[in-house]
């Protein structure tokens, strides 16, 4: 009976050990860095979290679908060129919501590509968006052959803002989750776990496989042009490489925050705290001392430990269940 | 409801080089049961994935109300009210109850969202149809890898029954039911008949065809070969038309002589979750059953005999005390374990049948596997099995059931076991492959092995056993040989009633 809640729990909410984890290095955090929590530093890191946090929400729908997405950093790098060449430091209000826009509409074109090859032409995932990757990568070194460019100085402010006292960043959270909640309600959420969980079950009982499939990819490409512009917000310049390293950084989010890497359960919520969870792993190792030329293999090890955990406490179950 | 008519006509598929269909034929009317039976391989499944729109057929055509139909998607059969409870499950492991049998048919409320109130309730009615026959784990939000196969599968025929369909496909619906479910099926179904409902029973079970069907009509390799009002059928005439030579269940029983030879496994006090002090012994050359209703014990008195799962109480094997903590182990002292789910347990699917054949024996083609010798040893034991194959390099998913589940004996007889144990193995296989299985039971006998079996079937432990254990709750409720094992025996031990003897 006790086998059976547990797997209930863990089945609705699979974020649990996330957040364990995240009380965990928030403590960590705080005992290193007493600071930590005045709103001025909070929102701080929250800005620096942001981009990877939109750019996750994506990756893990793709991840839920049962498929996943190797370009997300490309495309973060794409319309991140794409942004910084069209919105100069001198343009409108017009302006900017046009290159938004066209920075939008270049994402979901990427994401349908990825789309097409993973689910329609029937290629493997993993091979299919790590070659549309260098196609995305190769656009924003054409787009923008080296660092540089600035936006107007009030779309940096927006980003910095706090209404009411409450980050920016607070508010694009609270929409993302609200979002996701509207979404698991609808049809296309339940399709989405249940293409992810079984697709060829999914596929007799009548649910549009190939569509549901190819619609992650489109929302990932979205959500990595979305991350973007925040990234461009809280940057304000330019650079063809900058979203290399939030591909990998994006998956283990996911991974950390619940969600099982072959699709069928998870959610946007535990990725959302994969991310805070990851960034404020990167700044314990910062402030903790950690020598520079360690602090690679240190992230590495801590990291593993975090991918660790659910499968670790699921065995300490499973020996007490037989003993 | 109103009246509806379906018809299948000289319907052809083909896989890659095999025909899976030839020529199928089937009609179908309001408040009609059509049995449809036929040997494994014979193309019911890929009849009733034509009929539903899971596969598209090569040649022929599908009359709706008499016009002619075309189902390029599941989506677009369930379009036209024609929905099936499948074999294979269709089920999300992950979601729950309720979230299944209404996957794509969710009630909505404002149009966009799911109604999660209704929804628990809805279910909650469909459950009640089979109320009291399922244990209590069944409920709209448990997640169905929780439930047990006999759970799963109403929760199947719920899923299938929520689309208030006016024609249902049941394909193998009652393999994994106990007989109070199946009871309840058939009362529903008559039901459903009531409201002209066309109904198409796939099924294995010759006494069901007879319970259940208004006509029957019969497969044999992919051609439609006879049709005809139940009353017009016997159980001979049908088999005699579903298999070309005619399928024998009956092995020459053996006497006592298997009493005196060694005790190959000896049980005592075995206590499980489940078991309650069972105890027995178990001779070379001997075929001891295992029979009682479903869930009463019989597949965890196999798994910790064959250390898959944890238990207390003593086990000899060959007079020496042995206690497995994994199933290796047990492999070791020549101990197999056929299983019951093929599919789970028993086979890696996309393989070739040459790598299931061998997956547990390579070890014996030395450390550079000797292949030529495997792939002779391999095939060997596929032509003693008689599967029917392309080559022994095509994937396990190209076989049939009953050719599938042979493959699973087979790379278990490859390493000669000592002790073989059988999870209920003719489970979904049709009445020919049975025969020959029984026939390669009586082989093993003969050659020592000693054989513990367990099947759901009564007929089987009947016609094959020396002996059965009955279990029921758990303990040993009869043990009936020779005279005392007799159909109303057996029957009246499962069920527990007084009259029982022998034990």
């Amino acid at each position: 009976m006790t086998n059976l809640n547990f797997k209930r729990i863990s089945l609705r909410a699979p974020y649990l050990f996330a957040l364990l984890l995240l009380f965990v290095a928030v403590a960590v955090n705080l005992y290193l860095q007493p600071n930590l929590l005045q709103p001025r530093v909070l929102a701080g890191n929250l800005r620096i979290f942001l981009p990877l946090i939109i750019v996750t929400a994506g990756q893990a729908i793709v991840i839920m679908g049962g498929g996943i997405d190797l370009s997300v950093g490309a495309i973060v790098s794409m319309v991140n060129a794409i942004l910084i060449t069209l919105i100069g430091p001198e343009a409108t209000t017009g302006d900017i919501l046009l290159g938004i826009a066209i920075g939008c509409g270049a994402g979901i074109l990427a994401g349908a590509l990825n789309g097409f090859g993973a689910v329609f032409l029937r290629l493997q995932p993993i091979v299919t968006t790590y070659a549309t990757s260098f196609v995305f990568g190769g656009l924003a070194l054409y787009i923008l052959p080296r660092p540089g460019g600035s936006i107007p100085r009030a779309l940096l402010n927006i980003y910095r803002a706090m209404p009411l006292g409450i980050p920016m960043a607070i508010f694009v959270i609270i929409a993302l989750l609200l979002v996701w909640s509207a979404l698991t309600g609808t049809r296309y959420g339940r399709y989405l776990f249940a293409v992810g969980g079984n697709d060829e079950a999914a596929y007799a009982t009548g649910v549009p496989v190939d569509w549901v499939r190819f619609s992650t990819y489109v929302l990932a490409g979205l959500a990595a042009a979305l991350g973007a512009v925040a990234l461009t917000m809280s940057t304000g310049s330019g650079d063809p490489y900058i979203g290399t390293s939030m591909t990998l950084d994006s998956i283990v989010a996911v991974v950390i925050g619940g969600t099982r890497l072959s699709g069928g359960q998870g959610g946007v919520a535990g990725s959302i705290l994969g991310v805070i969870i990851l960034g404020l792993i990167r700044n314990i190792i910062s402030f903790a001392n950690v020598p520079l030329w360690s602090q690679t293999l240190v992230d590495a090890l801590i990291i593993m430990a975090a991918l660790a955990g659910p499968g670790i406490v699921r065995l300490v179950r499973r020996q007490q269940v037989t003993t | 409801m109103n009246n509806v008519s379906l018809s299948a006509q000289n319907v052809v598929k083909r896989y890659g080089g095999v025909v899976a269909l030839a020529d199928g034929n089937l009609e179908v009317h309001s408040g009609e049961v059509v049995a449809l039976i036929g040997a494994n391989g014979s193309g019911k499944s890929t009849l009733g994935k034509i009929i539903t729109g899971v596969t598209a057929p090569d040649e022929g055509q599908l009359l709706l109300d008499g016009r002619p139909v075309h189902f390029p998607s599941p989506q677009a059969a369930r379009n036209a009210s024609i929905t099936a409870v499948y074999q294979e499950l269709s089920l999300i492991p992950d979601m729950t109850v309720a979230d299944n049998i209404w996957l794509a048919h969710e009630p909505m409320s404002l149009g966009l969202r799911v109604n999660k109130k209704l929804l628990r309730q809805r279910t909650h009615e469909l459950l009640d149809l089979f109320k009291g026959t399922y244990g209590s784990t069944l409920d709209p939000d448990a997640p169905v890898s929780e439930l047990a196969p006999d759970e799963r599968q109403i929760v199947e025929i719920l899923k299938a029954l929520s689309q208030s369909p006016r024609v249902m496909i049941l394909d193998e619906a009652t393999a994994s039911l106990d007989s109070q479910q199946v009871d309840r099926l058939f009362s529903l179904v008559q039901d459903w008949k009531a409201t002209g409902m066309a109904i198409v029973f796939v099924t294995h079970r010759m006494d069901e065809v007879f319970r259940v069907a208004d006509r029957v009509t019969v497969l044999r390799n992919g051609r439609t070969v006879g049709s005809m009002p139940i009353e017009e059928a016997t159980e001979q005439s049908l088999v005699n038309l579903m298999v070309e030579s005619k399928a024998d269940m009956r092995v020459e029983k053996k006497t006592n002589s298997a009493r005196q030879s060694a005790v190959r496994l000896k049980v005592e006090n075995l206590r499980t979750e489940v078991l309650q002090d069972v105890s027995f012994e178990l001779h070379d050359g001997e075929l001891l059953g295992i029979g009682g209703l479903r869930g009463q014990g019989q597949e965890d008195l196999l798994y910790s005999i064959f250390g898959a799962i944890p238990f207390e109480g003593q086990i000899w094997l060959s007079g020496e005390p042995v206690h497995f903590k994994h199933p290796r182990q047990a492999i070791h002292k020549d101990v197999a374990l056929v299983p019951g789910d093929r599919g789970q347990e028993g086979l890696l699917m996309i393989r070739s049948i040459f790598e299931n054949l061998q997956l547990p024996s390579w070890r014996r083609y030395g450390r550079f596997i000797d292949l030529n010798r495997a792939r002779e040893d391999a095939s060997r034991m596929a032509q003693r099995l008689n599967i029917v194959m392309e080559s022994l390099d095509a994937p396990v998913t190209s076989l049939s059931g009953g050719n599938a589940q042979k493959v699973v004996i087979g790379k278990w007889l490859l390493r000669e076991p000592k002790l073989l144990l059988l999870n209920d193995p003719t489970k979904g296989v049709d009445v020919g492959a049975k025969g020959e299985f029984c026939r390669l039971l009586a082989e093993l006998r003969e050659a020592g092995t000693a054989i513990l079996f367990y099947s759901s079937d009564d007929e089987e432990l009947l016609n094959l056993c020396d002996r059965v254990l009955v279990l029921l709750d758990g303990k040993v409720r009869a043990e009936l040989s020779n005279s005392t094992l007799t159909d109303e025996n057996l029957v009246a031990a499962s069920m527990g009633t007084s009259q029982d003897n022998g034990a």
